[in-house]
């Protein structure tokens, strides 16, 4: 989950972390004492706010009223604004970056630190990558004072060494204690009273949840009051049930009992004509109830003409997800026509508990898939006339 | 030969009491794995299909020789489990549990390359040699023994390439899962290396997919050290950007991460490329192995 820019900077405050004073802005809040000139900052989860329009300066309470105005319930990068951070403005020396991230392949935390900040970091990665400085954190040692060190010295900060030292130390133990997979400041300004996060990102470990009590739910809770995914039914539906499910475009639903299958099956879903209305998968050990919970997720999209249901079992037991596909089938009127591929782990039961109800599973994926396919196109041409 | 296990590889399962745990025990006995002992804290005692079950992984140590432990824990005590087995010195660790926490993983991958472990996963179906031994989950009618190497990030596309394979007479060494991320225990790369040295494999498949980029890391290592046909199918080319396919590392996120860009520095590293199962048939067949 990746916190809101104003919840972050609260994590930051909590841990010593200076940050800009602000205040979060909603469509009520009174405007007359904000120390202007002050940034207007739309909350939502994504980069580039900037480029978007996203991020305003605003001189006067009459200025901040309209341009809150403008932003506040407009889409912004797949999302609906509904809250609005003011800032005081902040006259930045320099413009560092600072970032503590897990290195996926190197299998260890790392820490990036550049003097050129204030862009993304992709960008400085692309145009002037000698001035990136990382340094592998051993897990077993965790922030060494000579790191800080080290970091001050190449991206020539070493006067401000002593706030950095404090600061990156905050920053690790936030990395560290709240399970997150990126921590990041950018820009980190160099101001004459010291060093300040302007922009503030912190991705949480959502696997991690479980550990901290219901933080994470809270903030989740927080952050749908403050910023609305321009969801579809179905896809709020599985952010509910925990289904693992991605809206595309297409018409032929699908539903998978593993990732990579998944995702096999939507790629040969276009390359045989069709183009899938969505990707969901059971995540490998899926039994009756969570095939239930994807037949509801997949059928709530009313552009789903017809309904793949693509299972070769290792984890995932055919006899446990045919008993879900049947349960399902005889507690609702279905509207669309269901093609069922199924072998694997207990496909013999799985089979016979399907035939019980007059469904056939086929044990070809080719073959399923062209069925889908064709069965949505020639509802097409029924629709059309 | 083949390579991580072989028919006299010993298993011990932790996590053998619990539903998933006790079910694949017994189906992979029936497989023919030698399953010598199984772990779980409180359970010490009892049996599971016949198979003595053990508090400590110290414990059965005691009694069994084992080669390599298989863990079916749940997420939350999957990295305290794991420590037991990496410290007790058993050489392979699998874990097949998914949704471990990121720096559960990141500590216990450190712990196991500090006593030179080898851990396959997270998230992984496991590895097996067809008709000698299977310590995974994979389905037994997709499996038949031959010379086809297969490394896969996802079980059920393993599954799904086997199964093809194996219909029409081609027999696979070793299908090794590394599991469905976003950090890894085994790369690609380095299960390549082992099936580069494994006489019984004369080509490789790997199936890869969109997310992360350890397959460019992989491309690079092909280039200089694989002289054997490798056969890459990367999955997820009509993935929308930013959105989590599934596997925890199933995510393009930047560009480098792209079914598009992996496939290509695959293709220039000297793989041949596959589209589905059934290019892969076809080029396996056009090479005659």
């Amino acid at each position: 989950m990746r916190l809101l820019e104003f919840q972050a900077k609260r994590l930051f405050l909590e841990h010593g972390i200076p940050v800009p004073r602000n205040i979060l802005l909603e469509s009520s809040s009174n405007l007359e004492n904000l120390p202007y000139p002050v940034m207007l900052k739309a909350q939502v989860p994504a980069g580039g706010r900037g480029k978007a329009g996203a991020i305003r300066s605003v001189a006067d309470a009459n200025e901040a009223a309209l341009v809150l105005g403008e932003l506040l319930n407009t889409p912004i990068r797949g999302n609906l604004v509904r809250a609005v951070l003011a800032e005081e403005k902040v006259e930045a020396q320099k413009e560092l970056y600072l970032a503590i991230l897990i290195d996926k392949l190197a299998r260890l935390p790392v820490i990036m630190a550049s003097a050129a900040g204030g862009i993304d970091i992709e960008q400085i990665a692309r145009e002037r990558p000698a001035q990136i400085t990382t340094k592998y954190i051993d897990p077993f040692i965790g922030l060494s004072d000579y790191t800080v060190r080290y970091l001050a010295k190449r991206i020539g900060i070493e006067k401000d060494l002593p706030d950095l030292g404090k600061l990156t130390r905050s920053l690790f133990d936030i990395f560290r204690g709240y399970d997150c997979t990126l921590v990041e400041i950018n820009p980190l300004a160099v101001t004459s009273t010291g060093l300040l996060a302007l922009d503030a990102k912190v991705v949480l470990d959502d696997k991690a949840a479980y550990r901290h009590g219901d933080l994470f739910r809270k903030l989740e809770h927080e952050k749908t009051r403050s910023q609305q995914a321009n969801s579809s039914k179905a896809e709020r539906l599985a952010n509910d049930k925990g289904i693992t499910y991605v809206s595309l475009d297409g018409d032929v639903g699908m539903i998978s009992d593993g990732a990579g299958t998944g995702m096999l099956t939507v790629d040969l879903i276009k390359d045989a004509g069709g183009e899938a209305a969505n990707f969901c998968e059971l995540g490998g050990f899926g039994g009756k109830e969570s095939m239930q919970q994807a037949l509801e997720v997949v059928l709530a999209n009313p552009r789903v003409k017809v309904l793949l249901i693509s299972l070769i079992g290792g984890l995932t037991r055919m006899d446990e997800v045919a008993d879900g596909i049947v349960a399902y089938v005889e507690g609702h009127e279905l509207a669309v026509p269901l093609v069922v591929r199924m072998c694997g782990t207990q496909e013999q039961a799985g089979r016979a508990t399907l035939q019980a109800v007059g469904i056939k599973a086929v044990d070809d994926l080719p073959t399923a898939i062209c069925t889908a396919v064709e069965t949505a196109g020639d509802r097409d041409d029924n629709s059309g006339s | 030969m083949t390579i991580l296990v072989h028919e006299s590889t010993r298993v011990l399962v932790q996590g053998i009491t619990g539903r998933v745990g006790s079910f694949q025990a017994k189906v992979m006995r029936e497989y023919g794995t030698k399953i010598v002992a199984g772990v779980t804290p409180g359970k010490g005692g009892t049996t599971v299909d016949g198979i003595p079950v053990y508090d400590l992984v110290e414990d059965a140590l005691c009694e069994h020789k084992v080669d390599l432990a298989l863990s079916f824990v749940p997420a939350r005590f999957a990295k305290d489990a794991a420590i037991e087995a990496i410290e007790s010195g058993i050489h392979v660790v699998v874990l097949t549990t998914g949704g471990i926490p990121d720096q559960d993983v990141l500590t216990l991958l450190h712990y196991a390359a500090i006593k030179g472990t080898m851990v396959l996963g997270p998230d992984t179906p496991g590895v097996v040699s067809p008709s000698k031994c299977k310590a995974g989950v994979h389905p037994d009618r997709v499996l038949k023994q031959g010379h086809v190497g297969v490394v896969s990030k996802s079980g059920a596309l393993s599954y799904e390439v086997c199964k093809l394979l194996t219909e029409h007479g081609i027999g696979q060494s070793t299908i090794v899962g590394i599991g469905g991320g976003p950090i890894w225990g085994l790369t690609q790369g380095e299960v390549l290396d082992m099936f580069e040295g494994d006489p019984d494999t004369k080509l490789v498949v790997m199936l890869g997919e969109v997310g992360g980029t350890m397959e460019h890391e992989t491309a690079a290592f092909i280039e200089q050290h694989i002289t054997k046909p490798v056969i890459s199918l990367i999955v997820g080319r009509t993935a929308p950007t930013g959105a989590r396919m599934g596997h925890a590392g199933a995510i393009i996120e930047g560009e480098g991460e792209t079914a598009e860009s992996k496939i290509s520095a695959l293709r220039k590293a000297g793989s041949l490329i596959a589209r589905d199962p059934a290019e892969i048939l076809s080029r396996i067949q056009a090479l005659g192995v």
